[in-house]
């Protein structure tokens, strides 16, 4: 399973789900609702777990 | 090849590896280690004499160990220099000598146990990468059998079969019998096109390979029953898709689906294939003589040490980078070396060659010039603020800082390498890098311009000279609208942006801050624009912390040629400056 990461989106505020690893190069997100890509990584703390 | 060897002005160095590489362009000097041939390669003429006398059988590598060799061979018909080299592991040895026999025989005396490897250093203006591909190992992919059965083979060991100058002269038979195998499948995309076992790209050449072998096949053997198990059938480029028609219209038989099994019949010998026809979709058995697995291309294992030695990127295909996919697809990053062949994609021979031209015309108009103008636009190290903490060199995608970690002596710009993309500046936390014609003043005096008066009616926007501010340019052209509260500062290179840039801003009234440039795939710095990604995403936490929304800050992604998407995302900057309220204006003020 490839690991996951929730995110969210700074234009429309959209949250989703899109696969993440911190191993991995940096890449390029857009948001699956409005397209912008001012994608933020909710990282756990923030999460409030 | 036998051209390359008699030109006067190329100096072959066979039996060489490239050991260090220091300098830049125009100026690079190269350590080679000529590792010892213990046979006079200006002396020996091939006759081969020492061959028949050599007791050490070995497996022939070029024939993939389907015929032998001796300890002193050639490695293969055509190679040049045409002298032949002589394996001092695998020689009975020669300290004290212990057969010597070859010694003794070469009537032309060029064989020399005594001789040693050597370095020497040459100095070059320009490095072409050539450095080639390797070919994909199937003995993970358990189930096609390769290491169980010995009449399923790789393509490459097809080539050696059929090639008339291998082991067999040209004769097609199969490993167990050495009969002509009446029935032969192929199976396509070995090793390529996989996420889970393999790789994920397509290697190019397999399709063609496999028509290509079908038809020679059938040219000699009409009557032998060919079948190719395949995803796609890719035929794309001059004359391909002809092959592809001719070779079906020989019979040759193509079913769409990759067989989920071989077995073997202990007894004939035969392979059994279950597969389903994803047109038919329908599973059925089919049996063959002979299997053969069209094997994908995979990067070099030379590419991680080239790589260091010129600091070239490698894409996540472990292919090399280059500076620009579709402008300077030849070019490396690292300015004067360039690529020709396999060492940056899987390619067939034509490419290779249109490739190859065109490295060396670009390496020879660098050359014939002598001269190299440096763009104006480089950074410079101020040596009184650089506290040698190493950042620089390490975001820099040219690789164009040169930084001694042990003795901690202040950064050094090498200004031929340096593309100016200014994410050393960005990036160094003491100010020490000084971006000239963009240099922190000159953006921060924009910034101030911009904001000095009813800061809260702007929008600043850092647009990267290539794509974003281009893209601002075409949306002008196209009479598109956008919201006149924009106000943009041009960048070479997202890259450029300072946390500060953003951070004087806020202070200053504004109430949003974009930053865009260039699509990933498109960046005209190789990567520099994931350093801005980076540097927004730790932005965005320190105006969280910092009791500030981080929706005042933004990211965008605009090309040169989506002047809609520019306007679009204008219009939204509006938008969200209008919920920014004047509260929070003051806030951050005051926070920051
Ligand atoms: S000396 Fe070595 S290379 Fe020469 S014939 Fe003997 S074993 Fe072969
Ligand atoms: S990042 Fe700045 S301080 Fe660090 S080595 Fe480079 S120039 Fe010097
Ligand atoms: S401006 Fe860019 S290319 Fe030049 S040294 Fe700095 S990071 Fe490297
Ligand atoms: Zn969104």
């Amino acid at each position: 399973m490839a690991e996951e990461a929730d995110f969210k989106c700074l234009r429309c505020g959209h949250q989703f789900k899109a696969p993440y690893s911190p191993k991995d190069e940096p890449q390029e997100r857009a948001c699956p609702q409005c397209g912008s890509n001012s994608v933020r990584r909710i990282k756990e703390k923030a999460k409030g777990k | 090849m036998t051209d390359v060897g008699r030109h006067p002005r190329i100096e072959l160095m066979t039996l060489s590896e490239v050991a260090d590489v220091q300098g830049y362009i125009g100026n690079f000097r190269v350590k080679v280690l000529r590792k010892a041939r213990y046979v006079d390669e200006k002396e020996c003429t091939a006759c081969g004499d020492c061959i028949d006398i050599c007791p050490v059988i070995k497996p022939n590598e070029f024939d993939l160990g389907l015929s032998t060799r001796r300890a002193i061979y050639q490695p293969f018909p055509q190679a040049v220099p045409a002298a032949f080299a002589l394996n001092m592991e695998e020689c009975l040895g020669n300290n004290p000598i212990a057969c010597g026999k070859c010694l003794e025989k070469c009537e032309k005396e060029c064989i020399d146990y005594d001789m040693q490897d050597e370095e020497v250093e040459i100095k070059v203006g320009t490095i072409i990468v050539a450095t080639g591909m390797d070919v994909y190992d199937p003995t993970e992919l358990d189930e096609f059998g390769y290491t169980r059965f010995e009449n399923v083979i790789t393509s490459l060991e097809f080539e050696r079969l059929i090639n008339s100058g291998g082991p067999t002269e040209g004769h097609l038979i199969r490993p167990t019998d050495w009969q002509l195998p009446k029935r032969v499948a192929f199976i396509q995309c070995i090793g390529s096109r996989s996420e889970k076992r393999g790789n994920p790209y397509c290697s190019n050449v397999c399709c063609m390979n496999t028509i290509k072998d079908s038809l020679l096949i059938k040219d000699h053997w009409p009557e032998v029953e060919i079948k190719v198990f395949y995803m796609d059938i890719r035929a794309f480029g001059k004359g391909f898709e002809d092959l592809y028609k001719r070779s079906k219209a020989n019979g040759v038989m193509y079913i769409r689906g990759i067989p989920g099994d071989i077995r073997e019949d202990p007894e004939t010998k035969n392979l059994i294939l279950l597969a389903e026809d994803s047109n038919s979709g329908k599973v059925v058995e089919h049996e063959a003589d002979m299997v053969i697995l069209s094997i994908g291309l995979i990067p070099s294992a030379e590419n991680s040490l080239i790589r260091q030695l010129l600091t070239l990127s490698r894409t996540s295909d472990g292919f090399f980078m280059e500076a620009h996919p579709k402008l300077q697809p030849v070019d490396a990053p690292t300015k004067g070396v360039f690529f020709a062949g396999c060492a940056e994609s899987p390619k067939d021979i034509k490419d290779s060659v249109t490739q190859a031209s065109a490295a060396a015309s670009r390496a020879n108009i660098l050359m014939s010039a002598g001269k190299f103008t440096v763009e104006a636009i480089t950074s410079l190290i101020n040596e009184e603020l650089c506290k040698a903490c190493g950042v620089c060199a390490r975001v820099c995608p040219y690789h164009a800082i040169e930084f001694d970690k042990e003795k901690k002596l202040p950064a050094r710009v090498i200004e031929a390498s340096c593309a100016g993309c200014g994410t050393c500046g960005a990036e160094c936390a003491f100010d020490a890098v000084i971006m000239r014609h963009f240099t922190d003043q000159q953006i921060l005096g924009q910034v101030e311009a911009i904001l000095e008066e009813n800061p809260q009616d702007k929008v600043v926007v850092f647009a990267c000279n290539w794509c974003s501010y281009a893209g601002a340019d075409f949306a002008g052209i196209s009479r598109l609208q956008y919201p006149s509260s924009i106000r943009i500062i041009r960048t070479m290179c997202s890259g450029r942006v300072d946390e500060n840039f953003v951070l004087h801003a806020f202070k200053l009234g504004a109430p949003v801050v974009l930053v865009s440039g260039c699509h990933f795939a498109d960046c005209h710095y190789i990567n520099a624009n994931r350093w801005t990604q980076k540097r927004v995403e730790k932005l965005w936490d320190k105006l969280e912390k910092k009791g500030i929304r981080p929706e005042r800050l933004q990211l965008e992604w605009i090309s040169a040629a989506e002047g809609l998407k520019f306007a679009k995302v204008m219009k939204e900057m509006e938008e969200l400056r209008q919920g920014v309220t004047l509260e929070e204006i003051e806030y951050t003020r005051k926070e920051l």
